[in-house]
């Protein structure tokens, strides 16, 4: 009954006719979501009309870039796009802007800190483009069903709220009511139906699994040796670890602790895969908080599991988002391209300045965490994973707590009350500079190679603070 | 008294760099069969140069050179007698062979017991000088008796049982062959405490992901040293040669049992 008094959305079935309905020239600040990773048709969909319409003065907020989102790296060179806010980027795109930079300029933010952007009006939307599997005829969404089915569709919530002109874009429109919508149908302008919006193959990577190679096998081990060794792993203790496979390693030895001890787990947050859900089904937490789901596994337990939530971008991360959840975390485990003498991280550019990923949340659950830990190998190739000074600062090193790697585990000499508990540890625990002196008996020192003539971008904290610049290879 | 052995190959530079992470309390550079024969050469110039620069006192490092019949043997010892390992483990091992290897180190040997003549000709291999272990090689024994491995193991109990008394009777260790399922950890778990069982103080591996579970099952546990300290305290305050322990009677091979149990946990900081 209480549908009835709802407002259908206007059903649009080409975007042509979409932009006969908005003037495309007027709304060139557009954004999308990557929750359909390397298989989304929508991003080229929806941008090949610009390549077409030849409009210029574009600024882009896609809240990560992917190899198969070709149409970016189009309009880059015929130089329609200005600027490019997002969290993450890596591919062709990623390669070009490294070595010639935009129009304008590129701005690497934080998940909290782009939710937290749109919301404030820092970052202004004009139309969201929000890929929807499953969406009904009041514009209400779920990512976790249709045929493709995604999970949780976090980080398009706040552009569906916020953006100036909210379009869905559907392969997948039922004429059923959805219960507790991730997407609000009250917000939603238009919806777009198409025939596919991504596909399967490319949705649902199928990368995560638990590494089996002996570093990182040995660095997982140490790191939840540490944590148990702090007396972290307690009951009712929250953690989140990312889809790497050593993260994955650390969740799996973190279970095998808590099995041993009984422990039961308060939440699980961030970035869900199978291993988390086999977690929540062995009763070891109480609740996931899923901001993107890794595997189709994830998919189903999020369509079936109460337990299993999904939550949008601010509320994961959002700083003034007073329901934020990693407020509330214990413990993090998040990977390193460069580490400093200071602790700063780098996830964004490697040592060539090629810009290879960007925080995601990397920054946000270090800022918030109680203990967040880098694992790493300590030498990657034949270079070493610790720098004097890492070549772009994704995460400052004042919130990096400890760094584990295959030859010894350091802290950071902020958090002086870890480094107490720690004080009669059996564990190899130096300094990172100490560190770094054991990888240069194998590599020596690495021949700085950085350059800094031309600034094509910045790294802007949840803060809204630029922690960093961007240089030109 | 190593409780783990880890088998790396010779001529892969990754492995070798982080020989001393995976904490195997031995390390076999290999140079028999995990490499190649186009790549022997590079194997030994690699061993050269990397252990001329690092050194570990740590872990006790040993060479698989190629067996006494191949055309690798003498290279293989002229290039590495002089670098600081502890010693070599010698493939097909025979009489013979360790004979010509004494001939040309005087470093410790360990030869791989992988035929059924050598598992005949145990004691005398033990009796060797510079033996200081046996190793099963059960891959290729159970080859030449032309039987299949299963799992359970069956089929090597009655060299596994040879080689431990053989072993314990010489006064060396014995070194139980590696368990070739690097997935199964169970199934490793249970095979290093059949070998335990049957007399082995060691196990070999093929995986860097094995050595964890080989180490603490070839490790005195936390019951075993409480026993063995109150076995070692009370024979102090005895002024007799055999005593009474909770019923039990506690003789002078019990309390050196105990003594050698507590050596062993003291060197690995238990």
């Amino acid at each position: 009954m209480e549908h009835e008094k709802r407002q259908i959305v206007k059903v649009i079935n080409d975007i042509d006719e979409l932009f006969t309905l908005v003037d495309i020239s007027l709304n060139r600040n557009i954004s999308f979501h990557h929750h359909l990773r390397n298989g989304d048709y929508v991003i080229n969909y929806v941008l090949n009309k610009y390549l077409k319409e030849k409009v210029q003065g574009i600024n882009l907020f896609p809240s990560a870039i992917f190899p198969s989102y070709t149409s970016i790296l189009e309009l880059i060179k015929n130089k329609q796009i200005n600027n490019i806010t997002t969290n993450y980027l890596n591919g062709p795109v990623a390669e070009y802007i490294s070595n010639n930079g935009l129009e304008g300029k590129l701005t690497m933010q934080t998940h909290g800190g782009r939710a937290r952007s749109i919301i404030e009006g820092k970052n202004k939307i004009d139309i969201a483009f929000i890929a929807a599997p499953y969406v009904n005829s009041y514009g209400d969404s779920v990512g976790y069903l249709g045929k493709n089915k995604c999970g949780s569709l976090g980080y398009s919530i706040p552009d569906s709220v916020h953006a100036k002109i909210k379009v869905l874009v559907t392969d997948n429109l039922v004429d059923l009511d959805i219960e507790s919508p991730e997407i609000d149908g009250s917000n939603i302008d238009y919806i777009l139906l198409v025939d596919e919006i991504g596909d399967r193959q490319g949705i649902v990577s199928g990368t995560t699994e638990v590494t089996k190679n002996p570093i990182g096998v040995k660095i997982a081990k140490n790191t939840s040796l540490l944590l148990h060794e702090l007396g972290a792993i307690k009951h009712g203790f929250s953690f989140q670890s990312g889809a790497g496979g050593v993260s994955l390693r650390v969740t799996k030895d973190v279970r095998d602790i808590m099995i041993k001890e009984n422990i039961k787990a308060s939440f699980f947050s961030g970035g869900i895969t199978k291993y988390h859900v086999d977690m929540l089904e062995e009763g070891l937490v109480e609740k996931l908080y899923d901001v993107q789901c890794f595997d189709l596994e994830a998919i189903e337990s999020l369509s079936r599991n109460k337990m299993h939530i999904p939550i949008s971008a601010s509320r994961y991360a959002n700083p003034t988002d007073e329901s934020q959840i990693i407020k509330d975390l214990d413990i993090v485990i998040l990977g390193a391209t460069e580490i400093d003498y200071n602790f700063n991280v780098n996830v964004t550019t490697d040592s060539h300045q090629t810009l290879i990923g960007g925080s995601g949340g990397h920054s946000d659950t270090a800022s918030e965490s109680k203990i967040c830990v880098i694992v790493s190998p300590l030498i990657k190739g034949r270079i070493p994973v610790i720098k004097e000074r890492v070549t772009t600062i994704t995460t400052l090193g004042k919130n990096i707590d400890c760094l584990v790697t295959e030859r010894g585990i350091a802290i950071n000499p902020l958090r002086k009350d870890l480094i107490k508990k720690l004080k009669n540890s059996k564990l190899k625990i130096v300094t990172i500079e100490e560190l770094s002196r054991i990888a240069y008996k194998f590599t020596n020192i690495p021949q700085d190679i950085v350059k800094h003539d031309k600034i094509i971008g910045e790294v802007e904290d949840r803060t809204f603070e630029i922690i960093d610049n961007i240089y030109q290879k | 008294m190593s409780r783990s052995y880890l088998f790396i190959p010779g001529n892969t530079p990754s492995m070798i760099q982080n020989l001393d992470v995976f904490e195997s309390d031995a390390v076999i550079i290999d140079f028999e069969d995990s490499v190649t024969s186009y790549d022997k050469d590079s194997a030994r110039i690699l061993i050269k140069n990397f252990l001329k620069k690092y050194s570990y006192k740590d872990i006790d490092l040993y060479i698989r050179i190629n067996s006494y019949d191949s055309l690798y043997f003498l290279e293989d010892v002229k290039a590495t007698k002089d670098l600081d390992i502890n010693g070599y483990v010698l493939p097909k091992a025979s009489v013979k062979a360790i004979e010509e290897l004494n001939k040309l180190s005087s470093k410790a040997i360990i030869p791989i017991i992988e035929s059924p003549m050598a598992l005949l000709e145990a004691k005398e291999i033990a009796d060797q000088e510079n033996v200081t272990a046996l190793l099963l090689g059960a891959e290729d024994y159970t080859k030449e008796l032309g039987i299949n491995r299963t799992l359970l193991g069956t089929e090597i109990l009655y060299a596994r049982s040879f080689i431990a008394i053989v072993a314990r009777a010489y006064n060396i260790d014995s070194i139980d062959t590696p368990y070739t399922n690097k997935e199964d950890e169970v199934g490793l778990k249970e095979d290093s405490l059949n070998a335990k069982n049957l007399g082995f103080t060691s196990k070999s591996s093929i995986h860097p992901n094995q050595v964890d579970i080989i180490n603490q099952v070839f490790s005195p546990s936390k019951e075993e040293i409480t026993e063995a300290k109150r076995i070692v305290k009370k024979a102090l305050d005895n002024t007799k040669g055999a005593f009474s322990l909770d019923g039990k009677m506690i003789d002078l091979p019990i309390i050196e049992k105990a003594k050698n149990l507590l050596d062993k946990a003291k060197k690995y900081n238990m």
